[in-house]
């Protein structure tokens, strides 16, 4: 008995130590061992079976050869368990601490008038893509265009319907290839590239194609949901097949990848790109200037920094207060610039000059970030409209490149910043104020206890569509304009398919019926409100910060930091053109120094005008007297 | 002009108005102010584009640095002055009798009255003034309240971090706000109404010198402070033990 007993001990113990030692296995390339040169990476590719584990390795000759597969390919050396945890694939996870909010996915559908901001992450202002009715299937094929895969891309389906077509495509793999390809014909938004294969679901494929030596055709969108690819039918013409270039690979059918451990800017900025129409002129990307730290000769991950577990800083002053990264607390703008460091000195890293800040009074650094005075587009007397890359699909095929094309993100807007914890701000100040993006959520929902929850897509796409079908579409992209008389009715078509009391959420205001069946207007209901994101980008020089030339840049009654006009993007018609001051976005009264100055206009006329009225009056004796003098 | 056939043979006596110290004061501040208003609004003006020509004006001073210092030295010559006078003010009695002179009274109030209804025609007559009239102490009181936010808010913006710490809750961007709207009102004021009164006005035009000697004609005490020249009268010839003038009361 007490044999048995000491043998299943052993057992046990020796089961949960091999497993520690397989998980704790550091890999060849997960540690580096301090050389700078570049790694050359000649290696086998390596395809996934259709059990999700390693499969063969890939023959570029074979009549039809699998997409090689990143998970098995890179994971030979790269712990691919732990790279998945980075904060590019981690979104998912409900346990990972969401941070300052970042720009959200942005649904948009013109036909139903809807733009709302999607995000795995819990941003305040954000819905869960299963709260529209999105599963993580779906969400991939819109989105994982813009995405390096992993997360979402690499959830199993759980819907009956989507299962099946998940064992076609397969799933979206972190494409490693996405940011650490070197090479020139690493293809993301061309013709046959990443974004496209993701469109057509050949998430499998989507990372093989992405790369220099092979093309991807077909959809797996396009054959049926029995189709096998791990036994291709040779009939199935649309069935999605990869070709490689023979002559990449060697006699061993290696493949020298020209992969680097920093990633070029080049590979960011394809999901991290925008364009803000400031002025007509610097409406194109070449006419404009870009970020201070670039020129200087900074890369993109000088500052967002990250080892194996890529887990990367994202470069906000109270990160460290949500990321394990080591470097979180000293990657800020003031930890390059003003931190003095505990041990040794911090400011002034990578040539970081430190700012003096000379006549500034010190209440600026209390409430305003950095980025209040030296980022984003020069505030003009209103916000304009901003692209992004994962918004507006930039850098993909058969981009609206009319200005006007939604979704509408407006910047810069000057917010208090969210996600600050009250803590580390002390003084009773609430969070810092920041220049924003901006983007007024449009969609319809249920308004249950005050709450409003957002109708699934599938069902608004079926209720409104049909009350909507007469809409004419710019071809700008820009909103219809929708009259209230068709809120209403699609108001009146929603409620019973919703079973709720329907309401419609667009430009700041929330839009329901009332008791005679009237359209009412909630100004301050709470799910109107905008959804806002810091800017980080483009840093200006110093030179060109808010403030430098004159206090009056933001001082002054006609200065755009509190007087500037913030466009509320609305498709309802006679609502559009409408704006609100930038200090309301901040939750601030308006300046003391606006009121003094109305009681000075009022005091300068007044006493002006007493005063010329005495003048005039003297004068007006003056000639009646003289006018006497002459009469007698 | 009704005049005393006594007074009228004398028409060409001047009377000493103001003596050399507070001549002084009233020249260092119109020199200092007109400085401040010469080199402020350009500065107020830089950097706005619908004022285009003040870039011009920052070019003849060489800089906008030149330009603030001189505009920093006038300030601090103002400072000077305002410390000067109220020194002036408690300590000599000069300075006493002269600001006693300016308080408001009672007397203002129905002058200013019976003003406005001359100069709507209902009256024939003008009040008769003392020493001061009432719009020569607004003058002087403006002053005051002119001095008090322009040095006041002018420091705020010269040592905003000094400000910060002992006054946050007044800002920087108040201080130059009150700081231009003042300076605004204060500009209009000395070159509308007190270039008329003192050089503008038909009687005195094309102006006076009274700020260089400080001496007034006659005519001009018989016309502006009838009172304090029948004071005077009064006073003379009581020293001399003469029967006084009984002609008093207004004049046109």
């Amino acid at each position: 008995m007490k044999k048995e007993t000491v043998a299943t001990v052993g057992l046990i113990l020796a089961f949960f130590t091999s497993i520690y030692a397989q998980e704790g296995q550091e890999l060849l390339g997960d540690r580096s061992d301090g050389s700078r040169a570049i790694s050359v990476h000649l290696i086998p590719l390596y395809a996934e079976n259709n059990d999700r584990e390693k499969g063969e390795q890939i023959e570029p000759g074979a009549e039809f050869a699998m997409p090689f597969s990143t998970h098995w390919t890179c994971g030979e050396c790269h712990s691919y368990e732990l790279v998945k945890n980075g904060w590019h694939f981690n979104s998912v996870d409900s346990n990972v601490p969401p941070g300052r909010p970042g720009e959200p996915w942005l649904y948009f559908a013109p036909k139903l008038c809807i733009q709302i901001p999607l995000s795995y992450r819990q941003w305040p202002g954000t819905f869960r893509p299963a709260q529209v009715g999105l599963t993580e299937f779906q969400f991939t094929r819109i989105f994982g265009r813009h995405t390096p895969g992993g997360g979402p891309g690499e959830m199993q389906a759980t819907e009956v319907d989507e299962i099946g077509r998940q064992f076609v495509s397969g799933t979206l793999e972190i494409n490693c290839l996405a940011c650490h390809n070197a090479h020139h014909g690493q293809d993301m938004g061309g013709p046959g590239g990443y974004a496209v294969q993701v469109s057509r679901q050949n998430f499998r494929w989507a990372a093989a194609a992405s790369c220099e030596f092979a093309s991807v055709k077909g959809s797996a969108a396009a054959v049926t949901e029995t189709y096998d690819p791990f036994l291709p039918d040779p009939d199935e013409k649309n069935a999605p097949r990869v070709t490689y270039q023979k002559e990449a690979f060697n006699e061993n059918n290696e493949v020298l990848l020209q992969i680097v451990r920093e990633v070029p800017n080049q590979r960011c900025y394809y999901c991290h790109s925008d364009l803000c129409y400031s002025q007509p002129e610097k409406a194109e990307k070449w006419a404009s200037d870009e970020d201070i730290h670039l020129t200087a000769g900074l890369k993109c991950v000088d500052c967002h920094r990250n080892g194996v577990e890529h887990n990367i800083v994202r470069g906000y002053a109270e990160e460290s207060a949500n990321s394990s990264n080591p470097l979180a607390a000293t990657s800020s703008c003031e930890g390059c610039h003003l931190s003095e460091g505990k041990d040794q000195p911090q400011a002034g890293r990578l040539g970081a000059p430190v700012p003096k800040h000379t006549g500034l009074p010190p209440i600026h650094l209390k409430k305003l970030t950095c980025t209040a005075c030296h980022s984003g587009p020069w505030p003009g007397k209103k916000t304009i409209l901003t692209k992004t890359s994962r918004a507006h699909r930039l850098g993909t095929p058969n981009v609206n490149k009319a200005q006007e094309v939604l979704p509408h993100i407006v910047s810069p807007v000057f917010a208090r910043q969210g996600g600050q914890p009250q803590a580390q701000l002390g003084d009773g100040l609430a969070g810092k104020i920041a220049p924003h993006k901006v983007i007024w959520p449009a969609y319809w929902g249920i308004l249950e206890d005050d709450q409003v929850k957002p109708i699934a897509l599938g069902v608004v796409e079926k209720v409104v569509g049909k009350v909507f079908a007469d809409l004419e579409l710019p071809a700008t992209g820009d909103w219809p304009k929708i009259t209230k008389e068709k809120i209403i009715e699609a108001l009146k078509a929603l409620s019973p398919a919703a079973a709720g009391e329907a309401v419609y959420v667009a430009g700041g205001k929330l839009y329901r019926l009332n008791d005679s069946g009237e359209l009412a207007e909630d100004l301050d209901h709470p799910a109107a409100a905008p959804y806002m994101w810091p800017i980080a980008h483009n840093v200006r020089p110093a030179a060109q910060s808010l403030g430098a030339r004159r206090c009056e840049d933001c001082h002054s009654p006609e200065a755009s930091f509190f007087f500037g006009k913030v466009c509320v993007d609305s498709p309802v018609q006679a609502k559009d053109g409408v704006f609100r001051e930038m200090m309301d976005m901040y939750e601030v009264d308006g300046p003391v120094y606006v009121r003094v100055n109305w009681f000075f206009k009022l005091l300068i006329i007044g006493v002006m005008t007493l005063l010329i009225l005495h003048i005039m009056g003297d004068l007006y004796r003056r000639v009646m007297l003289l006018l006497a003098k002459r009469a007698k | 002009m009704r005049q005393t056939s006594g007074i009228k043979a004398e028409e060409r006596e001047l009377f000493q108005r103001f003596g050399l110290q507070f001549r002084v004061q009233h020249t260092l501040l119109f020199l200092s102010t007109i400085t401040l208003i010469v080199t402020g609004v350009p500065l107020w003006c830089m950097g706005r584009p619908e004022y285009s020509w003040s870039q011009a004006v920052v070019n003849t001073f060489g800089s906008i640095e030149t330009m603030r210092y001189i505009h920093r030295a006038g300030a601090a010559v103002l400072i000077l002055v305002s410390i000067y006078h109220l020194s002036y003010t408690v300590f000599t009695k000069e300075g006493r009798r002269e600001f006693i002179e300016l308080l408001p009274r009672q007397k203002d109030v129905s002058d200013v009255t019976i003003n406005s209804l001359y100069f709507l025609g209902l009256l024939k007559y003008r009040p008769s003034f003392g020493r001061y009239t009432y719009y020569e102490k607004f003058d002087y009181w403006a002053v005051y309240w002119g001095c008090v936010i322009m040095i006041g808010t002018g420091l705020v913006l010269w040592f905003p971090e000094v400000a910060v710490k002992y006054v946050p809750w007044f800002t920087y961007a108040l201080g130059a706000e009150v700081h231009a709207d003042e300076a605004i009102l204060a500009a209009l004021s000395l070159f509308i109404w007190h270039f008329y009164n003192v050089h503008f006005n038909p009687s005195r035009f094309p102006g006076t010198l009274v700020w260089w000697h400080g001496k007034i004609s006659r005519e001009e005490m018989m016309h502006d402070h009838v009172l304090e020249y029948y004071k005077k009268v009064l006073a003379q010839t009581k020293s001399k033990g003469q029967k006084a003038d009984p002609q008093s009361g207004t004049t046109m």
